[in-house]
């Protein structure tokens, strides 16, 4: 036997044994859990152990020391893996700096591929949906239909419409994400007409299609890679020099992309870009004149993946344009940077934990007397607004982008 | 990403978060990197200042004893650098080291006042809170919830400790032994200690439950009553006047529910001192955050300092990453606070012992070079001396004012300043003196870093 045939073999018996080889790029996240000191400071800020209590998740020190330790049983810690919402709150606080949710994906990637009887059925619904039509949700079956929605939801809000643009070599590549493409239309939307009141020369894609972040989620790492892959010829084909999107698990996530697969440009959250590239100046000029007669009382919540997973400083520069806006008062709530129980496709088969972790984050908002909550992720402000509408709470969501937009076109 | 601030703190611990307190407090603009939590929040939180002499056993009765032998035996303990200044006498040395010490303990005691960790101790004396193993050890500021109060005073005091069903840290009947053991054998008081069981059930059953689902489930309204109404009948049972509890009274209202227990049950209610990671050491983490961003300081988490540039004598500028991001910080001068292995700021591997953010020279307990020293050949049984584990004293060796050195004896930049467990020459777990350690140096270092602000402005 040959080394490659050797190598072949023992690849055979791998699959037997239930054990898909880690990727190269895999490799930093697996070398971070041998640095664990079993110190168990991660699990005092979990807020799922928090929600819940380590009996029904064993919280991240488990993950980092029990669960991630054996490939051929990945498939037994199904009934503990499903509940991290990947908050990345534990990374962030260790002081190892263990990846706990990437090995999350990692583990699930595995049970997807050997175990997929263990998968939450929730997850292969979905899974269908991206199969068929490399979206997250269910497309609208009638155009017409969801240009309706979108005229009325900006009617609503009080925003112009600005037609969509697609073209080759425009400087900027609008990326929406699914929420707000299928769903939460009126922040893709609202965008658009902030892109277009500072003369940002920018394009949407001509067909959209998933990032791959929810695929990565459920562990199906094959339909991931494809669906990057196919951003990526996108994203080449129209020659763009950035990309700005408004969800917050699509700014990490294009952020790893264009690391992992050399995409050669910058991607930023539009907070970012407002901040670094059309500057604080620009905007306080668009804000000036625009009679605000309301004043508003808002209290804001940080996405995870903003704040843990990129950068906490994409709040700060949220924090500094809302200060640019007149009337408006910000009280921070003390859970303002606790999960909102969204991440992890948690609630896609565990409700009751999704639930349970926003809870924390519902009884701190009243607290700040707020009338609205603003957050920076259309995924964070339905998981929000749904919560919020369950418990009876007059406090309306917004997401940032909406806020903002509304703000800069008013007279 | 780009940033600025007049000074930057690197590491969000004791030492850092101290020094940054003392920086804002000044007028500076004050930023502050973390890139995890680390041995302050590991820590049992009870604050030592020092306990004893390498190879002693007997523990000092008052941090100013044993500041006074660090002076005269070790002059280069981080302490004894405290003592040197240039217009300090040879002789006022030793009262200068007390007299610091003493200032940082007080201007600590106060800022912590208010807070979720408020303080009760003082410099005075060292005193003996008893841990949930029921062993005591020397220390001198513990959080007010922790406060045996007179139990060691008082002829009549009887002891009950209090467990809690399914909390696996704390074993009340072991250590009621243990602690009875010690208290026959020294003569004293309590001459009665009992112990019980109750049930705190944060989600609804008593098996498997950890330190922190207790203490948020105590901070709930409400449940507090329930907890009183089962060692109220305890505490009648035995006639007790004390009730030691484990470390779990609550995260932001343990001394509320400690005053609400002591109320209903007529006896003195206090925490033992716990195993980390200890609800008592998350309090103190978040209460210095707490005070340093009301003092204006910016808490950048999430955060590692990553590289440098230098501008002939000084540091200008540090390269940040976050997970996915990159910041250029521009700044008049820096405090190195990384703390040792645990925090990051020493790493040790099989090419020696390194200074993890600049790359300056580490020294051993004996302020040799510990560039070559290899961890895993010193984990023999022979390396275990009274004197404690060598590696544990390595790190940077530091001139009167806390500024890092190099080789040749002079600072490595003049803008540069360290503290706390980055420093070399001194053992905490032997002395029992860490978070002393990390205050007086985090003190002091932040004080020359505004004084050459202040002057280079
Ligand atoms: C288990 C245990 C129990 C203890 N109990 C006690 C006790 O009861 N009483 C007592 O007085 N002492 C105790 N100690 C000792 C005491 O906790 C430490 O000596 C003290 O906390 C050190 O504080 P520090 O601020 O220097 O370092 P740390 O608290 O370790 O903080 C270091 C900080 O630097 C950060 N950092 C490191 N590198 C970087 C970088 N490149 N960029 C950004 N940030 C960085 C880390 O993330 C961390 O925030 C205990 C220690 C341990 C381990
Ligand atoms: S990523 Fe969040 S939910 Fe998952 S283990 Fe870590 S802290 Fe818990
Ligand atoms: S993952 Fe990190 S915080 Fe959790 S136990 Fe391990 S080293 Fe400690």
């Amino acid at each position: 036997m040959n080394e490659d045939e050797a190598y072949e073999y023992v690849k055979s018996t791998l699959k037997k044994e239930m054990i898909t080889p880690y990727h190269s790029d895999e490799l930093t996240i697996v070398s971070s859990v041998s640095r664990c000191i079993n110190c168990g400071l991660c699990i005092n800020h979990c807020p799922v152990v928090a929600a819940i209590g380590v009996d029904r998740f064993s919280g991240p020190r488990s993950i980092a020391v029990e669960l991630s330790r054996s490939p051929p049983e990945y498939w037994s810690t199904a009934d503990k893996i499903y509940l991290c919402t990947g908050c990345g709150t534990c990374k962030e606080v260790c002081p190892k700096n263990v990846d706990i949710p990437e090995i999350v994906n990692l583990i699930r990637a595995r049970i997807f591929e050997h175990r997929p009887d263990l998968v939450p059925k929730g997850f292969m619904l979905v899974n269908e949906i991206i199969t068929e039509h490399g979206l997250a949700f269910e497309p609208w079956a009638d155009k017409e239909e969801k240009e309706e929605s979108r005229d009325m939801r900006l009617e609503h809000l009080g925003l112009p419409f600005i037609p969509d643009i697609v073209k080759e070599k425009a400087d900027v590549l609008f990326y929406p994400g699914c929420q707000a493409e299928e769903r939460a239309q009126e922040v893709r939307e609202a965008a658009k007409v902030i892109l277009d009141l500072f003369g940002v020369d920018f394009t949407l894609l001509n067909e959209f299609s998933c990032c791959s972040l929810p695929s990565r989620l459920m562990g199906n790492e094959i339909k991931a890679r494809e669906l990057a892959k196919r951003l990526k010829n996108k994203i080449k084909k129209l020659g763009v020099s950035k990309v700005v999107t408004t969800c917050a698990g699509c700014t990490s996530n294009l952020a790893d992309l264009a690391e992992r697969d050399d995409w050669g440009i910058p991607t930023y959250h539009l907070l970012e870009f407002l901040a670094e590239e059309i500057g604080y100046a620009r905007l306080t000029q668009a804000l000036k004149g625009k009679r605000l007669s309301e004043s508003v009382h808002i209290s804001v919540h940080d996405p995870c993946h903003l704040i843990r997973h990129t950068s906490r400083r994409i709040m700060d520069y949220a924090m500094d344009i809302l200060a640019l806006i007149p009337g408006v008062k910000v009280t921070a709530s003390e859970a303002h940077d606790s999960c909102c129980g969204g991440g992890g496709m948690v609630s896609y088969h565990s409700k009751d934990v999704a639930d349970a972790v926003v809870k924390e984050n519902l009884i701190a908002l009243e607290e700040t007397g707020a009338e609205r909550l603003v957050t920076p992720c259309p995924l964070c402000t339905a998981q929000i607004e749904s919560n919020l509408f369950k418990s009876g709470s007059s406090i309306e969501v917004d997401d940032l982008t909406v806020f903002l937009a509304q703000k800069l076109i008013k007279e | 990403m780009k940033l600025k601030s007049d000074i930057l703190v690197i590491g969000g611990g004791m030492a850092g978060l101290v020094a940054g307190i003392i920086a804002a407090e000044s007028g500076a603009t004050t930023l502050l990197l973390r890139k995890g939590q680390s041995a302050t929040a590991y820590s049992s939180g009870a604050i030592d200042i020092i306990g004893y002499l390498p190879e002693a056993t007997e523990p000092f009765s008052a941090p100013s004893e044993g500041l006074a032998a660090i002076a005269g035996l070790y002059p280069l303990h981080p302490y004894g650098v405290v003592g040197y200044g240039d217009n300090v006498a040879p002789e006022e040395v030793v009262d200068t080291i007390i007299e610091r010490v003493r200032d940082s303990v007080v201007w600590l005691k106060d800022r912590l006042e208010g807070t979720i960790a408020s303080v009760v101790g003082d410099f005075q004396s060292n005193f003996s809170p008893i841990s949930i193993l029921g062993t005591t050890k020397p220390t001198c500021l513990v959080q007010t919830t922790m406060n045996p109060g007179d139990i060691h005073e008082r002829e009549d005091s009887v002891l009950l400790f209090a467990g809690i069903t399914g909390y696996p840290d704390f074993n009340p009947s072991s250590a009621s032994k243990t602690y009875l053991e010690d208290r026959i054998a020294m003569g004293q008081p309590p001459h009665k200690v009992g112990f019980c069981m109750t049930k705190i059930m944060p989600f609804g059953k008593s098996f498997n439950i950890s330190s922190i689902e207790i203490a948020r489930h105590l901070d709930h309204k409400g449940s507090i009553e329930t907890l009183a109404e089962q060692i109220d009948v305890q505490v009648k049972r035995i006639g007790a006047t004390h009730v030691a509890i484990p470390p779990v009274l609550g995260i932001r209202h343990a001394l509320k529910s400690k005053l609400e227990l002591e109320k209903a049950i007529g006896a003195e209610v206090f925490e033992l001192l716990g195993f980390p990671p200890s609800i008592p050491g998350l309090r103190l983490q978040l209460a210095l955050e707490e005070v340093y961003t009301k003092a204006g300081g910016k808490l950048l988490a999430g955060h590692e300092a990553i590289s440098s540039s230098r501008k002939g004598k000084t540091i200008n500028s540090i390269l940040a990453r976050s997970p996915r991001r990159e910041i250029s910080i521009d700044t008049k001068a820096i405090i190195l606070a990384t703390g040792k292995y645990i925090g990051g700021g020493i790493a040790g591997n099989e090419n020696g012992i390194r200074e993890t953010v600049f790359d300056i020279m580490t020294v051993t307990g004996e302020y040799h070079s510990a560039k070559d020293i290899v961890p895993s050949r010193v984990t023999h049984r022979l390396e275990i001396s009274p004197m404690g584990q060598q590696i544990q004293t390595c790190g940077l060796s530091i001139d009167p004012q806390f500024r890092p050195i190099r080789e040749d004896g002079l600072e490595w930049a003049e803008n540069v300043f360290a503290a706390g467990a980055v420093l070399a020459g001194y053992n905490y777990s032997v002395e029992k003196s860490g978070l002393g350690v990390a205050l007086t140096s985090g003190y002091g270092a932040a004080m020359n870093a505004v004084d050459r602000i202040k002057g280079v402005a």
